[in-house]
């Protein structure tokens, strides 16, 4: 750059390249072109533009969030568009200094440089692309990727095929001034989406029907310290999900059409379970119960049922707390670290964990090791109701609408507002309501509605990003889907290990390491990795492979403090990344060169 | 705070005994291994980082003159209720006074003041709500300020309630524990305390050392590092650095007219003094926590003053021009005192990595690479101050001081541009991306952009070492952005492990200043004609090699 006005003052051969130069561009309309592009005003131009552009993007982003930033500045067609251009200016500039000298070296290099590094970015972009995968210690291998890419799903009516397009709600965000439209494949209908929202929630209302076929329902509201003087409110509709809720994640509240039976502790077995031996099972009957590992260090523990359900904890967290495993519901009830029998009483000779062993109440029977309610109805406006507290009975009796009862969980009453023998509980989706003082759900979303084309357009609908939604015109109906795209890779890929070593003394990971298979399903290849922080698994892993950068490359992104065995792993393929490497390379070479090297006898030549 | 009950409680059960000022002298406990802050550290180095966390210094006044944090630390071990209505804990932020109803008008409260503000007590629980909503997400504002009140809140519990004083080793890592009730030598330590003996405290203070030294020997931290961690604490050797700075800028100032050659020699020897003190430091920190010193802001403003004095130091070795080391000085000396200085904003303590920045080679060269562009920028930035210095002033710069500013430039873009792609190198490696337009990157690329902006129009002719040197100044806007702004203003993205809080009056205040000096320099320069305008940069382009 530097080098052409701090040349020194013109001798004759550099006169004279100049005079051609000067010469060209005078007469060729290519030449003429080339010196536009290459003018150090649009240089100028474009490096402010682009500089401006990034900072304002980077509190757009601080306001909104990275994915809408990148969608609405960084991969905007305007902002590429700015990026092309600097590429032909970087060219062009260079062709400008045509024939090139000794002491362009350095210019070049960093130009092309440049130039190399963007186009390898501009393949990445195009080619590659980003995911995540979320992996469990024992679950079969995985073929498919959740890419950061949504789409939304079609059924089509006439051949029931699944059509997916590409759509982010959250970056393009329909309105009603703005809509979107989808045509439905194998008919003339569109699909129309008119607003967007950040967080959908879904509204639950339960309504009496005379449809033999319906369940009982019933509506309930709660009383107590916690819930103020407004209480909280329960509609459950007998059968399936409806039917049962969850009470501030300590009870659960089912409906049922019969009460089942229930008589004393339910406590099938016990286990004693030791790290270094096979465990101690008492009061085990014909059929084979849960299993339990303890870790080692006695710090986790695993736990598999017989139907394969399977979960690790970190043993200190669960401790005395009632866990469900499948069919099963567990209580950790003692642990020891150094186990030993003192007088006849299980005891710990130390605090080191040299035999670590822990004592595990299983309970059976639908999990019911924690506080349930189940009501049933009993008669044509009554009900019954049944308290239970690790499968024990606690309290039972009958209300009618409109009478209260006393559930033993700290002061909490029960209050049965409505019963109905018949009901249908209806459940709407609606973006909430931040002025009502409504949380965030994180759940996004669009409203849509189905435009039969024949002058019949149906019902808006809220389409929550992850459920099926069926939109209705008239008697025609189409049932689509929103949500992140599945797409599937050459290969498979299973968890075999998965630590979260800590700092010393402390509960925070000094690291998070993910052990995982690959396999090839053509060659029947296998690799085992290991992805820590910093440090990505990746596969193909031969040394073309690392060197040119076309892998896919597994890093750490998430992990599940509740279940150690399981984590998220990011998923990136960049067949760019050789591109921007040798750019990247170039540049740094580049620079130096036209900063800190001058070549004399390059100038030599030239005048000789 | 429902720890308050408890200590209340505790006070009424207090030892009987009033302790006489007798034992003053605590140092015989600066080596005892305390387990905080997920490493091993001295006592000493503990008592320090424990009353800085509280309240923003390292020794308070109290009745009868300044205690230090030893004295602090200590006398809160062995009665922690004489402490709850001593003013020592900081609330700087106003709006978050008045919200609790606190006294505007002063920094520190005691912990009974804090505990009973019902405004306080009312945000913490708040911020706890919040922060249980979505951990990943930064608190703002009050919340924010609230919460930071309740840290300190926090250690002052866990000194007062003894759960801090994690002394007993335990084998293979594990979390170490504070001494069992009625551990003898304790208790001996304890009734010296109160009847005020001091060589009785000493020796059941070594009798306990002893004890606890012997208990996992293979897991402690080791005597020379104890020794070494303590000395580094007790020299501040970074602040010797800006004190020598300082004298060699003074006596560089004062020989300019006079005894130029042993003025340019004795400011040579002071200023390379100073770079000796900083590289024991940072060899110091280094040995000390066992990585490159360069992952939180506190070493980032260390580590551009030390490049900005040795680049200075290696130009002044080419030119012997005394413009780099009059340029860089101020910048260094500046950069060190607020590191001394401020330690609520920039936090000297050393702590472990998060796993993300854990040791590993792209990590510190593009880190060191990054931030010793910043030190090349500030350079020019120092040496520009001096030539629009001299323009405001009425006089021409001479044109050499152009192409200093022009040299510095070369090297920060280098650096810069190298940095920021060894930074996607890491990036790559470490999360299998090579750029995704973080905020940090970003900016990072704007300045870069900024400067190459400056570089590219002065080739184009548009401007020349005039206006270079207006470039200097106001692209370092720009990585005041990229370095302090992005950490501390936006507070969004990936680089969220250095983010801080405090400081943003003096921030702006500084690009403020900066705008202002800038443009009262064009307004003279312009205003001052064609006349001053320097000649086309033919020096410029020169090799630095003279």
């Amino acid at each position: 750059m530097n080098s052409e006005v701090s040349s020194p003052p013109a001798r004759p051969p550099e006169a004279a390249r100049r005079a051609l130069i000067a010469e060209r561009r005078n007469n060729s309309l290519f030449w003429r072109v080339v010196h536009v592009f290459g003018s150090l005003k649009l240089a100028l131009f474009l490096l402010a533009i682009i500089a401006v552009a990034c900072a304002v993007a980077t509190f757009y982003e601080a306001g909104f969030n990275a994915k809408v930033a990148q969608a609405h500045i960084y991969k905007a067609p305007w902002f590429l568009f700015w990026i092309g251009l600097l590429c032909v200016n970087l060219i062009a500039v260079t062709l400008t200094r045509w024939p090139w000298q000794k002491k362009h070296t350095g210019f070049i290099i960093t130009h092309y440089g440049i130039v190399l590094l963007l186009i390898g970015a501009m393949i990445g972009s195009r080619m590659g692309f980003e995911g995540n995968v979320t992996l469990h210690k024992d679950s079969p291998p995985l073929n498919r990727i959740t890419t950061s890419r949504s789409v939304i799903q079609i059924e089509g009516p006439v051949d029931t095929a699944l059509y997916i397009r590409q759509f982010d709600a959250a970056v393009t965000r329909p309105s009603e001034r703005r809509p979107r439209r989808f045509p439905v494949p194998g008919t003339a209908w569109t699909i129309v989406a008119t607003d967007f929202s950040e967080d959908l929630t879904r509204d639950h209302s339960l309504q009496p029907s005379q449809s033999p076929a319906d369940p009982p329902g019933v509506e309930l509201t709660f009383t107590g310290a916690m819930a103020g003087e407004e209480g909280r409110r329960f509609q459950l509709a007998a059968d399936g999900e409806a039917g049962e809720a969850d009470f501030f994640g300590m009870a659960r509240i089912r409906l049922l059409r019969e009460l089942p039976e229930r008589e004393s502790a339910q406590v099938s077995e016990t286990q004693m379970v030791f790290a270094g031996y096979a465990p101690v099972v008492e009061g085990r009957k014909a059929d084979a119960g849960p299993e339990f590992r303890l870790s080692p260090d006695g710090k986790q523990l695993t736990v598999r049922t017989p139907e394969g359900v399977s979960a690790t904890y970190n043993r200190a967290e669960i401790e005395g707390a009632s866990v469900t495993a499948g069919e099963y519901a567990f209580v950790l009830r003692e642990y020891w670290p150094d186990f030993e029998m003192r007088d006849g009483r299980p005891a710990s000779a130390s605090e080191e964990p040299n035999n670590p062993a822990a004592l595990v109440q299983v309970f059976s029977g639908g999990g019911e090791a924690g506080l349930l309610l189940e009501l049933a109805p009993s008669g044509p406006d009554r009900v019954a109701f049944q308290l239970s507290r690790g499968g024990t009975i606690s309290a039972n009796g009958e209300v009618a609408a409109g009478e209260s009862f006393g559930t033993g969980w700290g002061d909490w009453v029960a209050r049965l507002d409505a019963f109905h023998p018949k009901a249908r509980l209806h459940s709407e989706t609606r973006p909430v309501d931040a002025d009502k003082g409504e949380e965030a759900t994180g759940i996004p979303g669009f409203l849509a509605f189905l435009d039969t084309g024949d002058g019949v357009a149906g019902e808006p609908v809220w389409v929550e990003s992850g459920a099926v939604t069926t939109l209705r015109a008239g008697d025609r109906f189409v049932r689509m889907g929103y949500g992140l795209e599945l797409r599937p890779v050459p290969f498979s890929i299973r968890l075999l290990d998965f630590e979260v070593p800590r700092f010393e003394g402390t509960q925070t990971p000094s690291n998070y390491i993910a052990t995982v298979e690959f396999r090839d399903p053509t060659t029947g290849e296998r690799k085992t990795g290991q992805a820590r922080m910093n440090h990505p698994a990746s596969w193909p892993g031969g040394v073309w492979a690392h060197v040119t950068g076309i892998n896919y490359k597994f890093s750490q992104a998430e992990w599940n403090p509740q279940d150690l065995g399981e984590t998220t792993l990011q998923v990136l393929y960049d067949p760019g990344w050789l591109l921007k490497w040798i750019g990247s390379l170039a540049i740094c070479i580049g620079i130096t060169i036209l900063f800190y090297w001058k070549p004399r006898s390059g100038t030599a030549r030239v005048k000789s | 705070m429902k720890n308050l009950v408890a200590i209340l409680i505790m006070s009424g059960l207090a030892w009987p005994a009033v302790a006489s000022a007798a034992v003053t002298d605590f140092s015989v406990l600066e080596p005892m291994v305390v387990q905080e802050g997920g490493r091993q550290k001295p006592y000493f180095v503990f008592a320090e980082e424990s009353l800085l966390a509280m309240s923003g210094r390292t020794g308070i006044e109290t009745g009868d003159g300044r205690m230090d944090a030893m004295g602090v630390v200590t006398r809160m071990w062995f009665e922690p209720e004489e402490w709850i209505e001593t003013p020592m804990l900081l609330v700087d932020h106003r709006p978050l006074k008045i919200e609790a109803g606190l006294d505007a008008s002063r920094k520190h409260f005691s912990y009974q003041e804090l505990a009973r503000s019902e405004g306080l007590r009312a945000l913490l629980v708040e911020a706890a709500a919040e922060r249980s909503r979505d951990p990943s997400e930064r608190l703002q504002g009050l919340l924010k300020e609230a919460a930071d009140v309740g840290m300190r809140l926090a250690v002052f519990e866990g000194l007062a309630n003894g759960s801090l004083f994690r002394v007993v080793p335990r084998a293979g890592g594990g979390a170490w524990r504070i001494l069992p009730d009625g551990q003898p030598e304790f208790d001996a330590m304890r009734t010296a305390f109160f009847g005020g003996e001091q060589e009785a405290f000493d020796r059941a203070a070594q009798g306990l050392m002893r004890h606890l030294e012997e208990i996992a020997p293979g897991d402690r931290l080791s005597e020379r590092l104890v020794a070494l961690e303590i000395f580094y604490q007790k020299l501040h050797p970074f602040r010797w650095a800006w004190i020598l700075y300082l004298a060699s800028g003074i006596v560089l100032g004062v020989t300019w007219m006079k005894g130029r050659r042993f003025g340019y020699s004795a400011a040579w020897t002071l200023a390379v003094a100073g770079l000796g003190f900083q590289i024991f430091g940072f060899v110091c920190r280094v040995l000390i926590s066992g990585r490159a010193p360069v992952t939180n802001m506190y070493e980032s403003v260390i580590w551009v003053a030390f490049g900005t004095i040795l680049f200075a130091l290696v130009f002044e070795a080419l030119n012997r021009s005394r413009f780099y080391l009059l340029g860089a000085i101020p910048v260094a000396v500046v950069s060190l005192i607020l590191a001394d200085t401020q330690p609520v904003a920039l936090d000297p303590s050393i702590t472990p990595l998060v796993p993300v920045l854990q040791s590993n080679f792209w990590l510190t060269t593009h880190v060191l690479t990054i931030t010793l562009s910043y030190a090349a920028f500030a350079l020019a930035l120092g040496v520009a101050h001096i030539a629009l210095g001299m323009v405001i002033a009425g006089r021409k710069p001479a044109q050499e001081l152009y192409t200093y500013v022009y040299r510095a430039l070369q090297v920060g873009v280098l650096l810069l541009a190298s940095g920021t792609i060894l930074g996607g190198v890491w990036a790559n490696y470490s999360w299998g991306r090579f750029w995704d337009w973080d905020p940090k990157e970003t900016w990072a690329l704007v300045a870069l952009l900024a400067y190459l902006f400056v570089l590219h129009g002065r080739v184009a002719g548009k401007w020349a070492g005039f206006g270079i040197s207006v470039g200097a100044i106001l692209a370092f806007q720009t990585i005041i952005m990229a370095w302090y702004g992005v950490n501390f203003v936006l507070g969004t993205g990936l680089h969220s492990y250095g983010f801080g809080t405090g400081g943003l009056p003096m921030a702006i205040g500084f690009v403020g200043f900066e705008l202002l000096f800038t443009g009262v320099a064009i307004w003279r320069h312009v205003a001052g004609g064609k006349s001053a305008k320097p000649a086309p940069s033919k020096q410029v382009g020169t090799p630095i090699t003279p």
